[in-house]
C-alpha cells in the first residue's frame, strides 16, 4: 500500500494506490436542514439513469431518515461496528481507516449487502418519537428528532470501490475526479459493492456488471448541475469543484463552505475515503450524533449555521443553493445580493438575500374593490 | 458359494466403473468430441484428479479453502479438444444477483506450446494464457431461462421500462437502441453481459487482473448439475502447435457460488501436464 495524505483526517494514511489528485474535483454541498425527503432527486435520477432491466432496485440517489433509516439496510451501522469504535484527537483521526484495518487477504475492510438489504429503501422513514400529551408510547435511544440524509456517490478522492477492483475496472477521471465503472471492462465480481462503505455501487444481474452514480458527467461537462441537483425542489444542493485545502479560493462556493468556513462536512470521514459530498449538519440533531456522521467539526459547523443570519457572506452563499441549473464557479456578495458566475466569470444569477415582501391592502381603493384571497 | 459369487460380481462391477486414473491429463483421440457431460465417449478417457488450492497470490485472496479437487477427462478429434470437469458441490448456484455468486469453472492453457511456461496464475507479461470460462447462470440462459428480471426474481413487478414505450414499434431499431441505452455494458459490447448463445467465454490474460476477450477459438460448453455436483464440458480449438503425442500444460479453476466465490476468490490448480495422445 502507498502512503497518501487525507486532509479530512489531518494525517497520512495507507491506500492501495499512490496519491493522484485530479486536476479538479467534482464536489457538492447538501444542506440537511432544508431537505424535506420529497425524493424528487431520487426520481430524477431513477428516470434518467436506472430505468433498465436489472436496475429496478438501484437508487444511485436516495434520501434516508436518520437516525433509523438506511439504504441498503444498516450500511453504516454495520461498518461502524466492524471498525469497532475509533478515536479522533481534535481534528486528527487517530483510529484506523477501512484501508488500514483490511483483514489479511483483503484490500479493504468491507461487507456485501444481501438482496433483502435493498428491499426497504424507506425503512425508518420519518421515524421519530415526539412529545405527546400522555407520554411516549415507546422509548428509543434517539428521541424527538430526526433528519433527512440525501446520498449519492461521494466521488471520493480515495475510492474504496476503485481500490477493491482486482482488475482496474473502476477509474477516477483526471479532468473532474468523477469515479466511474468501465462498463466495457467490468466483470461483475462485486468486489466494489463489498468495498464501498456507502454502498453506492450496485450489481446489475441482467448485464452482470456493477453500476453506480456518474455525477451526470455529460451535464457537468457542459457546466450544468446533475439531475438530482437541478430537480431539488428544496434547493438544498450546490454542485461545483473543490480545490485541495492549500489552494482554496474564497470566491469558490464549495471551497468557501468546506475549507474556509468549515460548515460543510464529509460523511463518515473516519472511513478514510476523503468523500466529496459535504453536508451542512442538521442543527437540531445531537452534536454527538452529528460528530459520528460528519466528524469532529460538526459542533462548530452547527454553531456557524445557526449564526448565518448575522453572517451576510455565508447567508448570501446559502441563498445561491438551487438558484440556477448552471454550475457556480465563483460568487460574491453585493450588499443584499448574492451574485454567481461561471468559470469564465460570466454572471449566472443574482439572488436577493431577503425576498421583497409586498402587502396588499384588503380593499383596492382605486377600483373600490374588496380583494379576495383565493388560489 | 453364493456369497463368493456375489462378492466376485460386486468386485468386477466396481472395477468396470472405476475410472482409469492418470498422472497427467490425457486427451484421447476420438472421431467425435462429446458435447454432453454424460456422453459415453468420456468413459474411454482416463481421469486425472487435479488438486485445488485457494488463490492466494493477489488480493482479494480466498482465505477459506472450498473445492478440494476437480476430476478431469479429455478428448480430441485433432482440431478440437474437450475437457470434462467434475467437482463435488452441494448446492446449485446459477441465479445472479447482489451477493448471489454463481458456480463456474475454467481451463487455462499457455498461448504458445513451449517448454518455458507462463506463471500458473493468469500468465505473465509476454507469456499469455488462454482461458475458457464456463458459468452456471449462462448455462441456465442457454438452456432456456429468459432474459427478464422475472426469470431471476419471479415475484418482481415492474411498472414500465422506457424501451417498452407505446411510441416505440416493437422490435424496431429505435426500441433496441433505447433498451441498450439502459444496459450500458451491453451497449459497449461487454462479452459477459449476455444474452448468450454459449455458456462459455474465451479469454486471454497476461497476469492477474488482465483478463480480456480473446480469439473465439470455437469455444463451447455444457454443464449439468447432478447428485454429487457439477459435470461441465468445455471445448475449444486444439492449442496451436500441439501435435499428436506432444505435451503442453493446463490449469483449472473452480468457483462455488455458495461460498461467495467470484473473480480472484477461487480454487485453482497449478500447471498440469496435458498429453495429446496419438491415434
Amino acid at each position: 500500500m502507498a502512503r497518501v495524505f487525507n486532509w479530512q483526517l489531518g494525517r497520512e494514511m495507507s491506500y492501495w494506490y499512490p496519491e493522484s489528485r485530479p486536476q479538479r474535483q467534482f464536489a457538492a454541498v447538501f444542506d440537511t436542514n432544508k431537505c424535506i425527503a420529497c425524493q424528487t432527486c431520487t426520481l430524477a435520477c431513477k428516470t434518467t439513469w436506472t430505468s433498465g432491466k436489472g436496475q429496478e432496485y438501484m437508487l444511485w440517489n436516495n434520501v434516508e431518515t436518520k437516525p433509523y433509516g438506511s439504504y441498503p439496510l444498516a450500511y453504516d451501522i454495520k461498518l461502524l461496528e466492524m471498525l469497532n469504535g475509533q478515536q479522533w484527537s481534535g481534528a486528527k483521526y487517530e483510529g484506523q481507516t477501512l484501508f488500514e484495518s483490511a483483514p489479511a487477504g483483503e484490500r479493504v475492510l468491507g461487507w456485501r449487502p444481501e438482496q433483502r438489504d435493498y428491499a426497504y429503501p424507506n425503512v425508518g422513514e420519518d421515524d421519530c418519537a415526539g412529545q405527546v400529551d400522555h407520554g411516549e408510547f415507546l422509548s428509543l435511544p434517539h428521541m424527538n428528532w430526526f433528519f433527512y440524509l440525501p446520498r449519492i456517490c461521494n466521488h471520493c478522492t480515495y475510492p474504496a470501490c476503485l481500490a477493491s477492483c482486482p482488475r482496474g475496472s473502476i477509474y477516477k477521471r483526471q479532468e473532474d475526479g468523477i469515479v466511474l465503472v468501465d462498463q466495457g471492462r467490468c466483470r461483475g465480481y462485486q468486489e466494489c459493492v463489498r468495498g464501498c462503505p456507502y454502498k453506492k455501487v450496485f450489481f446489475n444481474p441482467m448485464t452482470g456488471t456493477s453500476e453506480k452514480c456518474i455525477a451526470c458527467f455529460p451535464k457537468m461537462e457542459q457546466g450544468i448541475t446533475p439531475q438530482c441537483f437541478e430537480n431539488c425542489i428544496g434547493k438544498i444542493r450546490l454542485s461545483g469543484y473543490l480545490s485541495p485545502p492549500g489552494k482554496a479560493r474564497p470566491d469558490n462556493p464549495i471551497d468557501y463552505l468546506v475549507h474556509i468556513r468549515k460548515i460543510a462536512l464529509p460523511l463518515f470521514p473516519q472511513f478514510g475515503l476523503e468523500p466529496n459530498v459535504y453536508y451542512i449538519p442538521p442543527i437540531h440533531a445531537p452534536v454527538s450524533f452529528n460528530q459520528q456522521l460528519f466528524g469532529p467539526g460538526a459542533g462548530e459547523a452547527m454553531k456557524a449555521y445557526r449564526n448565518a443570519m448575522n453572517d451576510p457572506d455565508l447567508a448570501s452563499l446559502l441563498c445561491l443553493f438551487g438558484s440556477t441549473e448552471k454550475v457556480i464557479n465563483r460568487y460574491h456578495r453585493q450588499g443584499e445580493l448574492a451574485v454567481a458566475a461561471d468559470e469564465k466569470g460570466v454572471e449566472l444569477v443574482r439572488v436577493p438575500m431577503r425576498e421583497p415582501v409586498h402587502i396588499r391592502p384588503a380593499v383596492d381603493q382605486k377600483n373600490q374593490l374588496v380583494r379576495i384571497n383565493c388560489p | 458359494m453364493r456369497y463368493t459369487i456375489l462378492l466376485v460380481a460386486l468386485f468386477s462391477a466396481a472395477c468396470s466403473r472405476a475410472p482409469k486414473a492418470a498422472n497427467e491429463v490425457v486427451a484421447v483421440a476420438s472421431a467425435k468430441v462429446p458435447a454432453q457431460p454424460d456422453d459415453a465417449t468420456w468413459e474411454g478417457a482416463p481421469e486425472y484428479t487435479a488438486k485445488l488450492v485457494p488463490q492466494d497470490l493477489v488480493e482479494p485472496r480466498l482465505m477459506n479453502p472450498s473445492t478440494p479437487e476437480v476430476r478431469v477427462r479429455s478428448v480430441t478429434n485433432g482440431s478440437e479438444i474437450a475437457f470434462r470437469l467434475e467437482w463435488d458441490d452441494e448446492s446449485k448456484n446459477d441465479m445472479p444477483g447482489p451477493s448471489r455468486m454463481v458456480d463456474a469453472c475454467a481451463v487455462q492453457i499457455p498461448e504458445k506450446t513451449e517448454k518455458d511456461l507462463p506463471e500458473p496464475q493468469m500468465g505473465q507479461e509476454g507469456k499469455r494464457v488462454q482461458v475458457t470460462y464456463w458459468r452456471s447462470d449462462w448455462q441456465a440462459t442457454v438452456d432456456g431461462r429468459g432474459d427478464t428480471i422475472r426469470d431471476i426474481y419471479p415475484n418482481a413487478t415492474v411498472d414500465h421500462y422506457p424501451f417498452q414505450s407505446k411510441a416505440l414499434e416493437k422490435g424496431s431499431d429505435a426500441e433496441k437502441e433505447m433498451a441498450q441505452r439502459y444496459a450500458p455494458a451491453r451497449a459497449l459490447g461487454n462479452i459477459r453481459s449476455g444474452p448468450r448463445s454459449q455458456p462459455v467465454e474465451q479469454l486471454v490474460a497476461n497476469g492477474p487482473g488482465s483478463l480480456s476477450p480473446g480469439e473465439p477459438l470455437s469455444a463451447k460448453g455444457k454443464g449439468a448439475f447432478g447428485k454429487k455436483g457439477w459435470a461441465v464440458v468445455i471445448s475449444r480449438k486444439l492449442p496451436e502447435g500441439l501435435s499428436a503425442n506432444q505435451r503442453t500444460h493446463i490449469a483449472f479453476a473452480v468457483w462455488q457460488g455458495q461460498q461467495q466465490e467470484s473473480g480472484a476468490r477461487k480454487m485453482r490448480s497449478g500447471w498440469v501436464s496435458l498429453l495429446r495422445k496419438g491415434e
